[in-house]
């Protein structure tokens, strides 16, 4: 009874901070805020012609901020690690004992399940290559409109999915093992960190895209060092989550540590 | 001013949508109004004016779904 009174008069004390600073607060894209006196400007007026890409979003995150975007691929890729690590520790499979799912024991059965009223292959097939054509708009488009190698590799990792969870009669173009999928992740980073190493190796600073050894005018190299880059993680952020899905489907149940 | 009620009315069905996962007991529901959740959020970056964040945010809200259910096929559907 104490416990909920002091937990209630928390909640109340917090909302009253949370309401009486919500005044203070600056408004949605005020330019006058604390947070955009001191980079902001310079950006708005100098990425179209600095980076040669039109949407401020990727200029931020791929060039001006590349270290952050790496070292923000390098985490996600541990994560995948770790997942397999912790959930792939386990004795192989059929060592294991099955429990029988208790629930919907003694159910009435509903009718015919949804996934039989259509033809789920022929539906796959168009859904996966609709999603695959979108998530390479994404990834070449993702310098001018909204996008970029994040989304265009969950994109990729989502037709995979559909295959895996949907049809899996039908064979994907790779199969991934959970091995594959770690070094695919592996090889996501290397491609952004050896992007920086090319510049290096040309000259210039680690993630210097006007130095890239590639015979082209410079103003183009902005944008062809940004695509490499974008590339680098679509592949990382795809074998990630393909990894994932792996350790949570060879899984065969998560509550058996009890039983 | 618009916007704003626009906000507020999303920002409410976010804490609707949170009253509702916390106090259900079937975990299947739990799943899919938590699939909401993403949802509207995706609608508050886009009101605020961040597409590339709501895009993120729309994508990885279904992949994570995605991971919720085929864990769900594993354990109990119901907590105790």
């Amino acid at each position: 009874m104490m416990r909920k009174v002091i937990g209630i008069l928390l909640i109340v004390l917090g909302l009253g901070y949370v309401f009486v600073s919500f005044d203070f607060l600056p408004a949605i894209g005020d330019s006058s805020a604390p947070a955009h006196k001191h980079v902001s400007d310079y950006y708005i007026e100098n990425a179209l012609k600095d980076t040669n890409s039109p949407n401020l979003v990727t200029a931020v995150l791929a060039d001006y901020r590349g270290f952050d975007t790496l070292l923000e691929t390098t985490v996600m890729f541990s994560a995948g690690v770790c997942v397999v690590m912790i959930l792939g520790s386990k004795s192989p499979l059929r060592k294991r004992y099955l429990v029988p799912k208790e629930i919907l024991k003694g159910k009435p059965y509903g009718g015919i399940p949804a996934y039989k009223t259509v033809n789920k292959d022929v539906m796959t097939t168009l859904i996966e290559i609709l999603i695959l054509l979108y998530a390479i708009y994404v990834l070449l488009h993702g310098e001018v409109g909204p996008g970029g190698g994040f989304q265009a590799g969950a994109l990729i990792a989502l037709a995979y999915i559909v295959n895996v969870m949907v049809a899996p009669d039908i064979k994907p173009l790779f199969k991934f093992t959970k091995i594959n999928a770690v070094a695919a992740a592996g090889i996501g980073v290397f491609i952004y960190a050896f992007t920086g190493l090319l510049t290096m190796f040309a000259g210039g600073a680690f993630l210097e895209y006007g130095k890239l050894p590639f015979p082209i005018p410079e103003n183009d190299l902005h944008p062809v060092g940004i695509m490499m880059i974008e590339t680098g993680v679509a592949i990382g952020v795809m074998a990630t989550i393909i990894t994932i899905l792996i350790a949570i489907i060879e899984r065969v149940r998560f509550d058996d540590d009890r039983n | 001013m618009p916007t704003l009620v626009l906000e507020a009315i999303l920002l409410l069905a976010l804490i609707i949508i949170t009253m509702a996962v916390i106090f259900n007991r079937d975990l299947l529901i739990v799943i899919i109004t938590y699939c909401a959740f993403s949802f509207i959020a995706m609608f508050l970056y886009i009101v605020m004016g961040a597409p590339d964040v709501a895009f993120t945010e729309a994508v990885i809200g279904v992949i994570s779904t995605i991971y919720f259910i085929i864990t769900l096929k594993k354990i109990d559907r119901r907590c105790k």
